[in-house]
């Protein structure tokens, strides 16, 4: 075992060491622009960047996007995903491959037609004049709204993709011998279906959590600088000031808040076990 | 598998190494924007009268001068074009060095405020832009800076967001028209922040103008003159405002890096960039408009420029020491007022 430990050691050593000096090295010395004040080490600079109510603002938001997107990109994608499993035959096939069609597409293209259809002429609003819902065109474009609806759109596919993977592997007569036993639909999915896919949920959240927080795009052309989130305010710190130590802040907490996210859907997967 | 590793080999000596071809390497920064046409109509050009490679690099202008920074020891490049502020903190960080202006046979055609722009002999404007607001005239008329935020445009206006180069000089005339023009835009900037919810968005791009009057999201918004031709375009009655308080603008410059290698050709090419032939070919494609007063374009071409004596004496500039002094403060209390 030891020999092979040994050998497998030797074969990843230069991919380890190549990925060391060209990724992990250098994102710690740009992350590193964040902790030093005065020559030390310190966190001075993180304290400095919570002093401002601008950026405590723009921390909330994003955690609170983040949050909605993950939870409402669970809830269709269950809805989802439990629907294309059930297809019976070679349909199953072409719909998960319409699931996975717009990752193809660049995100760049994907939020610039959000542009067009939630514009004041655009569809979302005609449909709700034309259904009597609204007389004036609401304002949806360069709000939170707007925001996460493109996020939901853009990251959906990963949270349906995760539990369709993870309904697969479901028992097919757990759901039968509950029904039989008198369970309704809502019973089912709470205590069968949810406890036995709560991997596909963890890896799935953590995705579209992640992705949420640290998508440029589609906060910069939805948002823009009206609804400022982290990733357009550090675009802003760096390219306006060049204050590369608040980048180096969010950053950090980026990082750190993907991290926790993962760690947060990992023990919802364990508790299954629990 | 041995044969693909093959062709990966073969391949790989097929790719041309950097550096080896021509003796004389010429490297330049710049803005990524029109490379297409600069490509063609300056970088080629040049190539081929001066026997030498050029090298171009590209990004905005903080990115590029963040480089020059951090490569002040042995400098890569050896001349970049950026905006009149930026040339002057660049002169201010020790970047840059004096241009011997004796060595540029056509900086005598340039227009005086091009000559120094920022009066320490360290860079050459090569371009202007005027910016005012372009509106649709069917739905308002703007003759102030003011009317930006009158309630006929609430909800129908964009302004350019603080970062952008029209961002600063729109709050310079804004100042100006509330009668309260001092250097930190403290009051154009209170008064935005107070009419935030009418203001549709706070944009980047001069595109992403043209995509929200086309889709009539807005009916009015500040913009450079470099982007006027893509309003024009548009099937919609567009108009081009000439504000009581006048116009305003930017100014990009031509730096020459401090200790670069190639000074001689840096200056040579600066020149061939100033040259009354280069500068019009530049102005007839649109790309630039001329610093250069020789330059003599159509009217349909002069059009969509910032052109002519008179018009490049009237444009109300931020002096660059003002910009500096004040562009973090700016950017906190517009984030303060604005950001949230």
């Amino acid at each position: 075992m030891f020999e092979k430990r040994a050998e497998a050691f030797v074969l990843i050593a230069p991919a380890a060491l190549f990925s060391l000096a060209v990724f992990v090295a250098p994102v710690l010395a740009l992350l590193s622009e964040g902790f030093h004040f005065e020559g030390h080490w310190s966190l001075q600079p993180l304290s400095a960047f919570f002093a401002s109510s601008l950026n405590q603002a723009v921390f909330w938001r994003t955690l609170k996007i983040a949050a909605l997107v993950t939870a409402a990109a669970a809830g269709l994608g269950y809805l989802a995903a439990q629907a294309i499993v059930d297809i019976k035959g070679g349909g199953k096939g072409r719909m998960v491959a319409m699931v996975v069609l717009p990752l193809m597409v660049s995100p760049v293209a994907r939020t610039y037609a959000w542009i067009v259809i939630l514009g004041r002429t655009g569809i979302v609003n005609r449909a709700l004049i034309f259904v009597g819902l609204t007389d004036e065109p609401l304002r949806i474009l360069f709000s939170e709204t707007a925001i996460f609806i493109g996020l939901l759109q853009l990251l959906l596919p990963l949270m349906i993709l995760s539990l369709i993977g993870a309904l697969e592997n479901l028992p097919r007569d757990a759901v039968a011998a509950a029904r039989v036993l008198g369970a309704n639909d809502l019973q089912i999915f709470v205590k069968i279906i949810l406890p036995l896919t709560r991997e596909g949920f963890a890896v799935g959240g953590t995705l579209v959590f992640a992705g949420s927080m640290t998508a440029y795009i589609t906060p910069a052309v939805l948002g823009g600088a009206k609804v400022l989130m982290l990733e357009t305010l550090l675009y802003q710190r760096v390219s306006i000031a060049n204050d590369l130590v608040s980048a180096g802040v969010i950053a950090s907490l980026l990082i750190v808040m993907s991290f926790a996210a993962n760690l947060v859907m990992r023990r919802i997967a364990k508790a299954r076990t629990a | 598998m041995k044969k693909r590793l093959t062709i990966a080999l073969a391949l790989a000596l097929l790719t041309p190494m950097p550096g080896r071809a021509e003796n004389r390497t010429l490297t330049i920064s710049v803005y990524g924007f029109a490379q297409d046409a600069y490509k063609k109509l300056v970088y080629d050009p040049f190539e081929a009268q001066c026997g030498c490679k050029l090298v171009v690099e590209t990004g905005n202008s903080v990115e590029r001068l963040a480089k020059m920074e951090a490569n002040k020891g042995s400098p890569v490049i050896d001349m970049a074009v950026v905006s009149m502020a930026d040339g002057l903190q660049a002169a201010r960080q020790g970047l840059t060095d004096k241009i011997d202006v004796a060595r540029l046979g056509n900086f005598a055609k340039l227009y005086d405020i091009a000559k120094d722009p920022n009066g320490d002999g360290m860079s050459v404007g090569y371009t202007f832009y005027a910016t005012s607001i372009v509106y649709r005239s069917d739905k308002v008329r703007i003759d102030s800076w003011a009317d930006l935020l009158s309630p006929k445009l609430a909800g129908h206006v964009a302004i350019a967001d603080i970062g952008t180069n029209q961002g600063p000089p729109t709050l310079f005339m804004l100042g100006k028209a509330l009668d309260k023009d001092t250097p930190d835009l403290a009051a154009p900037i209170d008064a935005i922040g107070a009419h935030k919810a009418d203001i549709v968005t706070f944009y980047v791009r001069a595109s992403q103008i043209v995509q929200l009057m086309q889709q009539e999201e807005i009916w009015a918004a500040p913009i450079g003159r470099f982007a006027w031709e893509g309003f024009k375009k548009m099937n919609l009655p567009v108009a081009w405002a000439n504000p009581k308080e006048g116009q305003t603008g930017g100014m990009n410059v031509m730096v020459l890096t401090h200790g670069g290698k190639n000074q001689d050709l840096a200056l040579q090419f600066m020149d061939f960039w100033l040259s009354t032939e280069i500068q019009t070919a530049l102005a007839e494609k649109l790309v630039d408009s001329p610093a250069n007063r020789e330059v003599k374009v159509a009217p349909e071409v002069a059009e969509n420029l910032t052109y002519g004596e008179d018009t490049v004496k009237a444009l109300e500039l931020i002096p660059s020491a003002v910009a500096l002094a004040n562009r973090e403060a700016w950017l906190s209390r517009w984030n303060e007022k604005v950001g949230q």
